[in-house]
């Protein structure tokens, strides 16, 4: 009787081990709760549908084995000391693959020391700020574990910039929050306008807080020095206070801003205030070609909504995981350091629902953080809020995108 | 300078200041009667704020739903006076402190856990498209704001003033033991001022919601504002505590405009640090008389 119990168990103990290694563990971490949660939610739903679709056609093939993935989640709660606990707990994980995550820049500031220090492939997706990746290149690191998947702040803000001079406005209102997001976009737009030949005047550049309602101040100080548009960079409900507020002043200038002004908390707290905002996008939701219709409405399905709350954070986290598994297929192994050689030289291209990835990252330079960026130019696209929707801001660039999607070409 | 930016400004950061001055008033209330306060007013406003939501939610309309919002304001009032306050002014300690914040960090995360943790639009009848007065844009929420406060303030102080309860809660504000002599029940009226404290916090989440949003840390930033409103102000005039409210609310706005909108929270700090200075009962304080 006694052995009949100890057996089993003792058969469990060894056989565990095997089992456990027969996942490819990966972490998503990002803010689930509060003012950038559409993002982060947005970003680990995406994340995941691409994770089930992997286990259901029986996962990553590794040597003779297919491997699940299995996810860690993590809420940083947009919180730069959450996102350093969590970042250390994660780096202390024996058998971690990779972390895919975070939104904010100033989590990303906090935390990724400790995936560096340990080794760990991290995949930036969609924090934008230009700090999470200068930070590197400034301290010369010769090799580098992180990767970013999003259209930083420095495509985006020339981006703005050269929309605002397209649209023939020359002075210009700049209004920024006080995270660490804010200030280093204000920064990337005052780089630009200088960049761009002067040609915008800022009439007055202005702060905002997290929490705030009341922009009155702010926002009359650029209505009285005639500005025509506002450059914005901050998240969702303050966004969304300062398009009501400009309504309130009766202050018809367009925003142009950051792509966080595609949030669902802008739009929706903003409702037709927020109408003609502009703002860089890297995926439309719009079923522009096969893969995107599938996308969306698997989506939509899964989590029960009408409308994807972040269209960007869940492509990029759905695409993330994609690049991901090609790597670890690539590496043969779960072993982190070894995906990471496997990022920096993908041999086979990625076919994502943003584009088809081809060589998206190379080995890490520290003169030019582009090594480790997966988007160019060519990725992003303006868009425009629309009733509700973000859509094509020119119609020109829907056919880019498409072409995106469907051809294979050389990076440029 | 131009006349009607300075106008524009003050408006506006006087509506918000009426907001403070609305949170602080529930301060004052509580604390004429039992010296307490209810440190965890904040969550007051919010979780009456989020049952309001719940119960537009439900398909109650809204001028329906305001009433049992403020009911429910009321009983929250009577829990955190019955949990927090009652025993531990019997016993004539400060443990109401650390009670009424630890009741205030309770709701939060009860909130969290039965709302979660988004900020959430507040559907309200009345329009937020502004209106041009005397060349001031001001909306009609924004309005609603400001008429609300002076209503409620209005109908609570009249009751102090015209009703047997009402001079039964200035009685016990005056003199708690001597109003015990003459028959009025020192507890009951604690209860009272506790129970319209938490009307003062429903109205103030059903008034600031629309343009706050409804979410676990809506009220975290007023509180905070509210506070130094009410150590400015004193806590013994309800009426100090509005001037001092719509003071602090449009220098607020006018420090953010002239000075720089990174100077904004400066001026409400300033004013604490001299209150606390050079005159901590505030500036409609009564200086308590010393018996010797």
């Amino acid at each position: 009787m006694r052995t009949s119990l100890i057996m089993p168990l003792l058969l469990l103990l060894i056989v565990s081990p095997v089992f456990g290694a027969d996942v490819v563990k990966i972490a998503v971490t990002g803010p689930f709760s509060g003012g950038s949660a559409p993002m982060g939610a947005s970003m680990r739903d995406g994340a995941k549908l691409a994770i089930a679709e992997i286990n259901a056609s029986g996962g990553i093939k590794v040597g003779a084995r297919m491997m699940k993935i299995e996810i860690i989640e993590r809420d940083d709660e947009a919180k730069n000391e959450r996102g350093a606990l969590i970042a250390q707990e994660l780096a202390s994980m024996p058998d971690l693959s990779g972390v895919i995550g975070s939104v904010n820049t100033g989590v990303v500031l906090a935390g990724d020391k400790h995936f560096q220090e340990k080794g760990i492939t991290k995949i930036i997706t969609p924090a934008a700020g230009s700090a999470s990746m200068t930070q590197w290149s400034k301290a010369g690191v010769k090799d580098l574990s992180i990767f970013r998947f999003a259209a930083h702040d420095g495509i985006q803000s020339a981006m703005v910039v050269e929309e605002a001079i397209n649209r023939k406005y020359t002075k210009v209102l700049l209004l920024h929050d006080s995270t660490n997001y804010g200030v280093s976009g204000r920064d990337d737009l005052l780089y630009q306008i200088k960049k761009q030949g002067n040609k915008l005047f800022v009439v007055a550049t202005e702060k905002f807080n997290i929490g705030d309602k009341d922009m009155t101040a702010q926002l009359l100080r650029g209505k009285n020095a005639g500005a025509q548009a506002v450059l914005i960079w901050g998240i969702g409900p303050e966004l969304a206070a300062v398009a009501n507020g400009m309504a309130k002043i009766g202050m018809k200038a367009p925003l142009i801003g950051g792509w966080t002004l595609s949030m669902s908390n802008f739009i929706d707290n903003a409702g037709k205030n927020g109408n003609g905002t502009l703002m860089p996008q890297t995926f439309i939701e719009e079923p522009i070609t096969l893969k995107a219709k599938s996308f969306i409405e698997g989506y939509r399905k899964a989590y029960k909504v009408s409308r994807i709350p972040s269209p960007v954070s869940a492509a990029q986290g759905y695409d993330a995981v994609y690049i991901f598994a090609a790597a670890v297929k690539q590496a043969q192994s779960t072993n982190t350091k070894n995906i990471k050689e496997a990022l920096e030289d993908l041999k086979e291209p990625v076919k994502g629902v943003i584009a088809i990835w081809q060589k998206p990252f190379t080995k890490w330079n520290p003169a030019n953080e582009d090594s480790h960026e997966a988007f160019r130019r060519d990725q992003v696209v303006m868009g425009m809020v629309k009733d509700g929707h973000v859509v094509f801001a020119n119609e020109a660039d829907r056919k880019r995108f498409i072409q995106n999607a469907t051809t294979v070409k050389g990076k440029k | 300078m131009n006349g009607s930016v300075i106008a524009q400004l003050v408006v506006s950061g006087s509506l918000m200041g009426l907001v403070y001055a609305l949170i602080a008033y529930g301060f004052q209330l509580t604390y004429a009667t039992s010296k307490s306060i209810n440190f965890g007013q904040g969550e007051l406003v919010m979780v009456s704020a989020f049952i309001c939501l719940t119960m537009t939610n439900l398909g109650i309309s809204y001028w329906f739903m305001v009433p049992l919002g403020l009911m429910c304001g009321a009983l929250l009032g009577l829990f955190v006076e019955r949990a927090g306050v009652r025993l531990a002014l019997e016993q004539k300690n400060e443990g109401w402190i650390l009670l009424t914040i630890i009741i205030g960090l309770f709701f939060f995360s009860a909130a969290e856990n039965i709302w979660g943790r988004d900020d959430r639009p507040f559907p309200t009848p009345i329009s937020s498209e502004a209106l041009q007065v005397a060349g001031i844009r001001i909306t009609p929420l924004e309005l609603s704001v400001a008429l609300g406060v002076f209503a409620i303030m209005g109908i609570i102080e009249l009751f102090k003033r015209k009703t047997l309860l009402g001079k039964a809660f200035e009685a016990v504000a005056a003199d708690r033991d001597a109003a015990e002599l003459m028959g009025i029940s020192a507890t009951k009226t604690i209860m009272l001022s506790y129970s319209l404290s938490g009307v003062v916090a429903a109205v103030a989440g059903l008034l600031v919601s629309p343009i706050t949003t409804v979410g676990p840390t809506m009220a975290s930033a007023l509180v905070l504002k509210a506070f130094s409103v009410a150590v400015v102000a004193g806590l013994d005039s309800g009426f100090g505590v509005v001037l001092i409210g719509l003071f602090l609310g449009s220098l607020e706005s006018l420090t953010s405009y002239y000075v720089g909108s990174g100077w904004r929270e400066a001026p409400g700090l300033i004013l604490l640090i001299l209150a606390l200075a050079v005159r901590p009962t505030g500036v409609f304080g009564k200086i308590p008389i010393k018996k010797v």
